[in-house]
C-alpha cells in the first residue's frame, strides 16, 4: 500500500519536475530544445519500427503454413505480457509527454528582455509594426536578441510561421496571439503563412531580417517619423508604397498587375465596376486608400487590402503619385 | 419468409442489408475514385514550382478541398460504416437483418443525396475552395458556395445518426442466441465503437456548420470577432466530432485487420479481451484530443497541456492493438493470400504514420510542424492510405461471401506490391519539407523542394495505379471470377459458415452459437 502510494508520488513529480523546473528559471532557446526534442523522439520512433516490423517480417517466414490443413496453436493470450506491453509504451509516451511539455514552458515564457514588434496579416501580406511605430510589409527587420511578436488579422485566419526559428502561432481576426524566438544571428529568414486564407494563401510570404543592435538602430533612426519629417512628401510617400506592399500589385511602369497602375494615375480618368466614370483626383485616391472597399475599379476582381495609414501618410502617397505621370 | 426480388427495381426500393451493403460499396468505390483522379491532378500540378503545369491556385485548392471530402466522407466512412457494417453485421451476430431496415435504406439514400451535393461542388461555380474543414472566416468571407458544404455535411449526418441508431441497436438485441459480448467478431466490436462515436459527435458537427450557413447567408455573427462571434468556436465544434472521425475510420479497420490475421494465421486472435478494452478506450478517449488541432491557435497554454495528453495516450491503447496482432502471428499457420498482404502492408504504413503521429501530439514539437507537409504525410500514413489499403483487403477477404466468385489472385497480388511501394514512397519527401517547416495547402513550394515533389508525384502515380489495378480486379472479377466454395479460407466465422453468396434472409433458422469466431487449433 505505501510502496504504491510513494510510486506514484514519485511518478507524479517525476512529470511535474520539469514544469515547476522551467517556471522557476529563464526559457532556453526554443530552437535547441526541439533539436533535442526530434532527436529522442526519431530514436524511440526507430526502436518502435524495428520493434513491429521485425517480428512481422520474421513470424511471416517462420511460421509460414505448410500443409493445407494446418492449425496454429491455441494460445488465448498471456496477462503478463500484455500488460507489459501496455506498461512500457505508457512509460515511453509520459517520458515524452513529459519532454514536450517543458519545451511547450519555453515557449511560452516570453524572456523579460525581449524586443516587441507588431504583426497584422490579411489577404495575402503581413504588416510589420516596429516597436517604433515603423511600417513594414512582409518585412520583419529586428535586432539581434529575443523577440516578441503580437499578432492580429484583419480579415481571415492566418498564421506566421518562421522555420528557423522553430514558430508559429495562428493570427486570428479580432483576437491577439503571441509567440517569441530567439533571433541569434544575423540574416534573412523566410518566414511563411502557415494557416490556409484562400487563392493567394501559397504567396503569402514574407522575411525575417535579423540585424546587429547597431544597424536596426540605425535603420530605426532614417526611418521613423521624427527623421521622416525632414524629408519630402514625395520621398515619404514613395517609401511608403515601396515599404508597405502597394507597389506588389500597383506597378510604376505602365502595366495592369493584381491593381491598376500608378504610372499616370493621377488625372485620368477610371470606370468603376458599376459603369461610373470619374476622374482619379486627390479626393479619389484619399478616399479609397481610407475605404479601399469602396469604388472598385472596373477590370480587378479583388478589393484592395485595409492599411492603417495616417492621414498624413495619405497626403505624401498622394503627392507621391503626382510625381509618377 | 418471401422469395427474393429480383430486377433493378428490387435494387432501387430494397430494404435488404446485404444489397444495401453493395450499393454503399459501389457508391463509396466511386468517389474514391474521384479522390484518386483529384489526387493525380494536385501530383501533376507538383511536377514544377515555378510555373502553372495544370490548373491555377483557385483550382488547387478546390482540389484538395474535393479531395479530401470525398476521401473522407464519402469513401473511408460510408465503405466501413455503410458496406462492411451492413453487409457483415447481421451476418456475424446470427442475424436475419438490421433492425430498421427501412431506416437502414433511408440512410443510403441520404448518402446519395449528400454525394450528388459534393459533386455539384466540384463543378458548379461557386466551387468549393475552403478545404475539407472549412474553417471560418474564410468560409464566410470568401466566394465559396458554402451552402454546398453544409447541406452536403447536413444530409451525410442524418445518414450516419440513422445508420448509428440502426446498428447500435441491431448489435445489441439481434445477436443470436449463444452470441454473448464475448464471442463477437472484432470488426462488429469496432463498428460498435464507431457507431457510438458517430451518434455522440456528429451533432455537434451539425450545429458548427448549421452556425456558418447562418453566418454566411443571414448575415449573423457566430463566428466573427469584430460582432462579438469567435471564428475559433468553430474549430473547437468541427474538430470535436472531426478528430474522433478518424478513429470512426480507424476501429472498424482494427477489426477487419484481426478477422483477417486471425483467420490467415489460423490461430485464435491473442489478448481478444485486451483489443476489445482497446477498442473502447479509443472510443472514449479519442473525445480528449481535438484540441491538438488548435496548438497553435492562440488556445490557452494549459488546455494545449491538457489536450496533448489526451492525444499521445492514445497511443497505448493502440500499441496493445498491434503487439496483439504481432502475437497472433507468434505460432501461427500463415498463408500470404492477398487480404492477409494487405493486413501486413498496413501495419507496416500504420506504424510510420502512427510514430510520427505521436510526433504531431506532442505540444512541443507540433509547434514547428503543425499544418505543414509533415502533417499531409503523417495522416496519409496512418489513415487515408493504409487503412484505405486495409479496406480493399478486406473487400478481397469477403469478395468470395458477397459475389459467390473467387477474384484473380495474380493481378490481386501484383496491384497490392504496386500500391504498397508507391504508398511507402510517395508521401516520405513531405516529412523532409514538414521538418523544414513548409506549410501545407500551398499550391507552390519554394523551388528546392522541385525534386522531393517529383519524387512523391511518381510514386503517387504508381500506388493510383495499384489502386486503379485493383478496382478493375474487382470489377472483372465479379462478373468473370470462378466460381467460390462457400468458406474458401476455412475460416471459424460464422458468416463463412452459410453458402456464398448468402441466401435472401441469411439464415433458414437463426444459428445457436457456441463458440467464439477465432477457435483455431483448439485441442479436442
Ligand atoms: C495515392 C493516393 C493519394 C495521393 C497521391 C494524395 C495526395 C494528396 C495531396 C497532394 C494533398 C494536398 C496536400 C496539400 O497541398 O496540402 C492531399 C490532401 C488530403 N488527402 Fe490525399 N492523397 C491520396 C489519397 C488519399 C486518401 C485515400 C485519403 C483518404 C482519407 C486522402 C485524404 C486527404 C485529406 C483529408 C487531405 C487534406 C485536404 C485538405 O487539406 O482539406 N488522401 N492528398
Ligand atoms: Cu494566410
Amino acid at each position: 500500500m505505501l510502496r504504491t502510494f510513494l510510486s506514484s508520488l514519485l511518478t507524479m513529480f517525476y512529470i511535474l519536475a520539469p514544469y515547476v523546473a522551467v517556471a522557476a528559471r529563464e526559457a532556453s532557446d526554443p530552437v535547441d530544445g526541439w533539436n533535442r526534442h526530434f532527436k529522442v523522439w526519431l530514436v524511440v520512433s526507430a526502436v518502435i519500427y524495428l520493434v513491429v516490423t521485425i517480428p512481422l517480417v520474421y513470424f511471416v517466414i517462420r511460421y509460414k503454413r505448410r500443409s493445407k490443413n494446418e492449425e496454429g496453436a491455441y494460445i488465448e493470450g498471456n496477462v503478463g505480457l500484455e500488460i507489459l506491453w501496455t506498461v512500457i509504451p505508457l512509460v515511453v509516451t509520459i517520458l515524452l509527454g513529459t519532454q514536450s511539455w517543458a519545451l511547450f514552458n519555453d515557449y511560452r515564457k516570453t524572456p523579460k528582455d525581449a524586443f516587441e514588434a507588431r504583426v497584422i496579416a490579411s489577404m495575402y501580406k503581413f504588416e510589420m509594426i516596429s516597436p517604433e511605430g515603423i511600417h513594414t510589409t512582409n518585412e520583419l527587420r529586428v535586432p539581434v536578441g529575443h523577440v516578441k511578436l503580437t499578432m492580429t488579422s484583419t480579415d481571415v485566419t492566418h498564421d506566421f510561421a518562421v522555420p528557423t526559428f522553430r514558430v508559429r502561432e495562428d493570427t486570428v481576426p479580432g483576437q491577439t496571439t503571441h509567440l517569441w524566438f530567439n533571433a541569434k544571428t544575423p540574416g534573412t529568414y523566410p518566414a511563411y503563412c502557415a494557416e490556409f486564407c484562400g487563392s493567394g494563401h501559397s504567396r503569402m510570404l514574407a522575411k525575417v531580417i535579423v540585424m546587429p543592435k547597431e544597424e536596426y538602430a540605425k535603420w530605426a533612426r532614417e526611418n521613423s517619423a521624427g527623421e521622416a519629417a525632414n524629408i519630402a512628401p514625395e520621398e515619404k510617400g514613395k517609401k511608403l508604397t515601396e515599404n508597405l506592399g502597394c507597389t506588389g500589385c500597383h506597378t510604376i511602369t505602365g502595366e495592369s498587375a493584381t491593381g491598376p497602375t500608378f504610372k499616370g494615375l493621377m488625372g485620368s480618368s477610371v470606370t468603376l465596376i458599376d459603369g461610373k466614370t470619374l476622374t482619379a483626383d486627390d479626393a479619389f485616391i484619399k478616399t479609397k486608400i481610407k475605404d479601399p472597399k469602396s469604388m472598385q475599379v472596373k477590370g480587378f476582381d479583388l478589393p484592395m487590402p485595409p492599411n492603417n495609414l495616417s492621414d498624413a501618410e495619405i497626403e505624401a502617397i498622394t503627392a507621391y503619385l503626382k510625381t509618377l505621370r | 419468409m418471401s422469395k427474393e426480388p429480383t430486377g433493378f427495381k428490387s435494387w432501387l426500393f430494397t430494404t435488404d442489408h446485404k444489397k444495401i451493403g453493395i450499393m454503399y460499396l459501389f457508391t463509396s468505390m466511386v468517389f474514391f475514385v474521384v479522390g484518386l483522379l483529384l489526387a493525380i491532378v494536385m501530383r501533376t500540378e507538383m511536377l514544377d514550382q515555378t510555373r502553372q503545369v495544370i490548373i491555377d491556385a483557385k483550382l488547387y485548392n478546390v482540389a484538395f478541398t474535393i479531395h479530401g471530402a470525398a476521401m473522407v466522407l464519402f469513401w473511408m466512412i460510408p465503405i466501413l460504416l455503410g458496406f462492411f457494417a451492413n453487409y457483415l453485421i447481421p451476418l456475424m451476430i446470427g442475424a436475419h437483418d438490421v433492425a430498421f431496415p427501412r431506416l437502414n435504406a433511408l440512410a443510403y439514400w441520404l448518402y446519395v443525396g449528400a454525394g450528388l451535393i459534393a459533386v455539384c461542388a466540384l463543378i458548379l461555380p461557386g466551387r468549393l475552395d475552403i478545404g475539407w474543414t472549412g474553417y471560418p472566416p474564410y468560409s464566410i468571407v470568401g466566394g465559396a458556395n458554402t451552402a454546398f458544404y453544409v447541406f452536403a455535411v447536413h444530409l451525410l449526418g442524418a445518414s450516419s445518426i440513422a445508420g448509428a441508431v440502426n446498428f447500435i441497436t441491431t448489435i445489441i438485441t439481434l445477436r443470436a442466441p449463444g452470441m454473448t459480448w464475448g464471442r463477437l467478431n472484432l470488426t462488429v466490436w469496432g463498428l460498435f465503437g464507431a457507431f457510438i462515436i458517430q451518434l455522440v459527435g456528429i451533432p455537434v458537427l451539425a450545429a458548427a456548420v448549421t452556425l456558418l450557413l447562418f453566418d454566411k447567408y443571414l448575415g449573423t455573427s457566430f463566428y466573427d470577432s469584430f460582432k462579438g462571434g469567435n471564428p475559433i468556436l468553430y474549430e473547437h465544434l468541427f474538430w470535436f466530432y472531426g478528430h474522433p472521425a478518424v478513429y470512426v475510420v480507424a476501429l472498424p479497420v482494427f477489426g477487419i485487420v484481426s478477422d483477417i490475421i486471425s483467420t490467415f494465421a489460423r490461430k485464435k486472435i491473442y489478448g481478444y479481451t485486451s483489443m476489445v478494452i482497446a477498442i473502447m478506450i479509443i472510443t472514449v478517449l479519442g473525445f480528449e484530443t481535438w484540441v491538438h488541432h488548435l496548438y497553435v491557435a492562440g488556445t490557452l497554454d494549459w488546455v494545449r497541456v491538457l489536450f496533448m495528453w489526451g492525444t499521445i495516450l492514445i497511443a497505448v491503447p493502440t500499441g496493445i492493438k498491434v503487439f496483439n496482432w504481432l502475437a497472433t502471428l507468434h505460432k501461427g499457420s500463415i498463408e500470404l493470400t492477398a487480404p492477409m498482404l494487405y493486413a501486413l502492408g498496413f501495419i507496416s504504413l500504420f506504424t510510420i504514420g502512427g510514430v510520427t503521429g505521436i510526433a504531431n501530439g506532442l505540444l512541443g514539437f507540433d509547434i514547428h510542424v503543425h499544418d505543414t507537409h509533415w502533417v499531409v504525410a503523417h495522416f496519409h500514413y496512418v489513415l487515408a492510405l493504409s487503412m484505405s489499403m486495409l479496406c480493399l483487403g478486406g473487400i478481397y477477404y469477403w469478395f468470395p461471401k458477397f459475389t459467390g466468385k473467387m477474384y484473380n489472385d495474380g493481378l490481386a497480388k501484383f496491384a497490392f506490391w504496386l500500391t504498397l511501394i508507391g504508398a511507402m514512397i510517395a508521401f516520405l519527401p513531405q516529412f523532409q519539407l514538414g521538418y523544414d517547416g513548409i506549410p501545407r495547402r500551398y499550391w507552390k513550394l519554394p523551388v528546392e523542394y522541385t525534386t522531393h515533389m517529383r519524387i512523391a508525384s511518381i510514386f503517387s502515380y504508381i500506388a493510383i495505379l495499384g489502386f486503379f489495378l485493383t478496382i478493375y480486379n474487382f470489377i472483372h472479377s465479379a462478373i468473370k471470377g470462378a466460381p467460390a466454395p462457400a468458406n474458401p479460407w476455412g475460416s471459424r466465422s460464422l458468416e463463412w459458415q452459410i453458402p456464398s453468396p448468402p441466401p435472401f434472409y441469411n439464415f433458414d433458422e437463426i444459428p445457436v452459437i457456441t463458440e467464439g469466431p477465432y477457435e483455431y487449433g483448439k485441442p479436442k
